[in-house]
């Protein structure tokens, strides 16, 4: 019993982890065989295209969630971020410049809601409903509600890939062999590995966890708790604006109604990887699992020809069920006397 | 004392990596109490929660008035009579007395509605039976923690309970107020009423107990009448060995050094403007009852609190100190009276609460927290204080109070503090995890620290003490020499008579 308790805790991934990684494999598994098509590299590598958007606002969101809080104006910051790239490109900017605007857009409106939950006390839920919808309102106001076409190399982070494979056509003209792997999904594979040394190897991350398992005992120890929070909504903040900003150069347009409801999306990977809206838990690892159930049961099912609105009852589903399995793990757990 | 009302058999019961009960015999009368005594993790608290109904045993049986019985959650325990109170009391504090008394069994109106009225009426009747004349309106959380205690000692009783386990009652109370909690208990016990006291005050078991028993290591050791063993015997056989001395013998004198010096310190409502000295090498206790500004006084000296002046000088060198982070860079520490809220985060590890204060300590690259000299530190420590955890790895939260409490120290340990402020550091700890306490704080000052150690149990402050800072309501009211005073004196400046 002794050894089993203490084996748990020196292996990298928990068990609840195997289960939703094990989760995600049945999954794969399960479209493969039902979904002509499903597993093919092409299929694979679009669906990791389009997952690591949510990949990457889980990611943000998970840090915030590990603190005790929660943000609500991730959509929000996906549209004005990417809308504001686009405008100041169409302005004259330099493309790469004008990205680095979209993200400085996020990181700004990460600190704002970092000032309003430090500051001013506010709970977390009211502070980034509040910014959701001054954000929303800002970009709709300053647009119009139109959404303008940006300069081609605006499109070209979005849409080019690397190691793309092509060979000659005997019929004339390139045919693709391996059609590559998207800038997107090189980034998103950088921001986990990223933050998923943040969380575990470094003074912020080992802070973040112990705000979120006990914040006054975290301030007594000295621990600066309004500085290590606004790290966490900078960081939610500057990886929806590279969302934004990622979409935007999909598109090759502003989206100034794009986004909405993308906070769901993220908040509902990060808890299906294990995330813990009380505070003090969760892994980068956990909400990488959960954004890739959720892209891969929406690819899949599209595939299968259900309906976007089928699809939001399944994964509504999945969340609950994937929380009710944790509290079902974790109920014989008291604590000795 | 009547007939064996409830009866606990041969119980067992093991969690991962402790076996924290080994065939427990334990018998309960009508009309006694039955004090249940032992050091943390012997095993009291375990057995508690199997008589309530929160944790089921793994074998042996239990008997309720000679039938045998099985509780499976506190709802079952509640129906066979037995009411708890737990240290950490359990009403909500936005509903009324009323409504916390009643609540999953509120009374209703025939059209479905509450009957407030009936239920504030039934209320009062039973804070009568307590001699207590709270407004059965009244909000919880605008009472006092002993106003509410006696709340929830009403709420067992309107429960009809015959059995009511008291777990560590006396510990939020001041003198005043544990004469009115005995009160409350005699009357009891004349009315039938079976009652477990556990408590780890041994001082206070000869005004109330009639039998006691004793578990150690899991095992109940002996039950015995209350007057058959001396309170050494009771000691020695809770911890398994004899305790010479209550308090280590202290080895130096403080010296002549200044190591803190406090002018100025002054919060409105709270604290009136005082000033005090720390020096190396000292143990100065702060004495006071319960509200006189001890805790507060401690809070604003460490910044966790703002305060509306303060002069701290360390070493003769000034200091601001607007927040903990300030403190703790000059080298102060404070170890809340609040282990669970403001000392730990329970869910984490204890290599991880250890370094909390320090991790820079165990920074290979600035800012990058290296695993292995992180828990090469907090090994070290857990094998310096002697802490007992299967492993640096183990969750706080599976630790036993005292060694929750050596987890704190260790992380001011680890950082290296030379002042170290005590809130109430022995509170709810066991004789021997007490005397292992003040032996560090003996050696904290032998090596020259300066300790502040703030305790509601005057025996300690006077035996572990240089000098004394006595509090009356907010104020600085004597600061005394320890080998020039007694009980007597510092009562008397505590409650506002002073010389």
């Amino acid at each position: 019993m002794k050894k089993d308790s203490t084996m748990n805790q020196k292996l990298p991934f928990s068990v609840d982890k195997f289960i939703t990684l094990g989760a995600l494999v049945l999954l794969l598994a399960v479209f493969s065989i039902t979904a002509n098509n499903f597993f093919t590299v092409r299929n694979v590598l679009t669906m990791a295209l389009q997952t690591s958007t949510i990949t990457m606002m889980g990611i943000g969101v998970t840090l915030v969630i590990i603190t005790g809080g929660i943000d609500l104006s991730i959509g929000s910051i996906v549209a004005l971020s990417g809308t504001a790239a686009v405008l100041i490109a169409n302005a004259g900017v330099p493309t790469p410049l004008a990205m680095a605007f979209g993200l400085l857009v996020g990181v700004v409106c990460g600190w704002g809601n970092g000032l309003l939950i430090t500051k001013l006390r506010l709970p977390p839920f009211i502070a980034t409903l509040g910014s959701m919808m001054i954000l929303r309102g800002v970009v709709l106001t300053i647009t119009n509600a139109n959404s303008s076409p940006a300069p081609d190399n605006f499109g070209d982070l979005g849409n080019n890939t690397l190691f793309k494979v092509t060979q000659p056509n005997p019929d004339g003209g390139l045919l693709t062999v391996f059609p590559g792997i998207s800038f997107i999904v090189l980034i998103m594979v950088a921001m986990a590995l990223f933050f998923w040394f943040v969380l575990t190897k470094t003074k912020i991350g080992r802070y973040t966890y112990a705000i979120g398992s006990n914040e006054e005992a975290a301030r007594l120890s000295g621990i600066p708790v309004a500085r290590i929070k606004g790290y966490a909504y900078i960081f939610s903040g500057f990886l929806a604006g590279l969302v934004g900003v990622i979409l935007a150069s999909r598109m090759v347009t502003s989206q100034p109604n794009g986004g909405i409801g993308y906070e769901m999306n993220a908040i509902a990977s990060a808890v299906i990887g294990g995330t813990s809206l009380m505070g003090g838990v969760g892994t980068v690892g956990g909400t990488l699992i959960g954004s890739f159930i959720i892209g891969t049961l929406s690819t899949g099912l599209t595939m299968q020809g259900a309906s976007y609105f089928a699809q939001q009852i399944v994964i509504g589903s999945v969340v609950i069920l994937a929380v009710a399995v944790d509290q079902i793990r974790n109920r014989p757990k008291k604590r000795k006397g | 004392m009547g007939e064996v009302i409830l009866k606990a058999e041969d119980i067992s019961k093991s969690f991962p990596g402790v076996r924290a009960l080994d065939q427990v015999r334990f018998e309960l009368r009508s009309g006694e109490v039955h004090a249940l005594l032992g050091e943390n993790g012997a095993g009291k608290s375990t057995l508690m929660k199997i008589l309530a109904g929160v944790q089921e045993p793994d074998s042996g049986r239990l008997l309720s008035r000679g039938q045998e019985v099985r509780f499976r959650n506190t709802l079952d325990a509640r129906a066979a009579g037995i009411g708890i109170i737990f240290q950490e009391l359990n009403l909500i504090p936005h509903l009324t007395v009323a409504q916390n008394l009643f609540i999953g069994r509120e009374w209703k109106t025939p059209w479905g509605t509450l009957d407030e009225a009936r239920m504030n009426r039934e209320t009062m009747d039973v804070l009568a039976k307590l001699n207590l004349k709270i407004p059965p309106a009244t909000l919880v959380k605008d009472l006092p923690i002993s106003k509410q205690q006696m709340v929830e000692i009403a709420k067992a009783l309107s429960h009809e309970s015959e059995v009511l386990i008291m777990d560590e009652p006396t510990s939020a109370l001041t003198e005043a107020e544990i004469d009115e909690l005995f009160e409350v208990i005699h009357a009891l016990r004349n009315r039938g009423v079976g009652i477990i006291y556990i408590s780890h005050r041994l001082d206070e078991l000869q005004h109330i107990v009639d039998r006691v028993t004793i578990f150690r290591d899991g095992k109940s050791i002996s039950t015995t009448q209350y007057g058959e063993l001396s309170m050494d015997e009771i000691v020695n056989r809770m911890v398994g060995r004899d305790l010479v001395n209550q308090y280590p013998p202290r080895n130096n004198l403080p010296t002549t050094v200044k190591l803190m010096e406090v002018t100025n310190l002054a919060s409105s409502g709270v604290l009136a403007p005082m000033g005090f000295d720390l020096y190396r090498g000292e143990i100065l206790g702060i004495a006071g009852l319960m509200g006189s500004g001890r805790t507060e006084l401690a809070r604003a000296l460490f910044g966790a609190d703002p305060v509306d002046s303060k002069t701290v000088r360390i070493n003769g060198e000034l200091v601001a100190i607007h927040q903990p982070t300030d403190a703790i860079r000059h080298g102060l520490a404070y170890l809340s009276e609040d282990r669970k809220h403001e000392g730990l985060a329970v869910r984490m590890q204890v290599a991880e609460n250890i370094t909390m204060a320090n991790l820079d300590g165990v920074c290979s690259l600035p800012g990058i927290v290296s695993r292995s000299r992180e828990w090469e530190a907090a090994q070290k420590w857990v094998d310096e204080l002697n802490i007992k955890t299967p492993t640096i790895l183990q969750k706080v939260n599976n630790l036993s109070g005292g060694n929750q409490q050596k987890v704190v120290l260790a992380k001011w340990l680890f950082r290296e503090a030379k002042v170290l402020i005590f809130d109430e550091p022995t509170r709810g700890i066991d004789v021997g995890a007490k005397y292992a306490i003040y032996e560090l704080m003996e050696a904290l000052a032998r090596r020259g620290v300066g300790v502040i150690m703030i305790s509601s149990e005057l025996p300690e402050i006077l035996g572990m003490t240089d000098r004394i800072l006595v509090m009356h309501e907010g104020t600085l009211a004597a600061t005394l020499t320890t080998a020039l005073t007694n009980q007597q004196e510092i009562l008397a400046f505590a409650s506002g008579l002073g010389a």
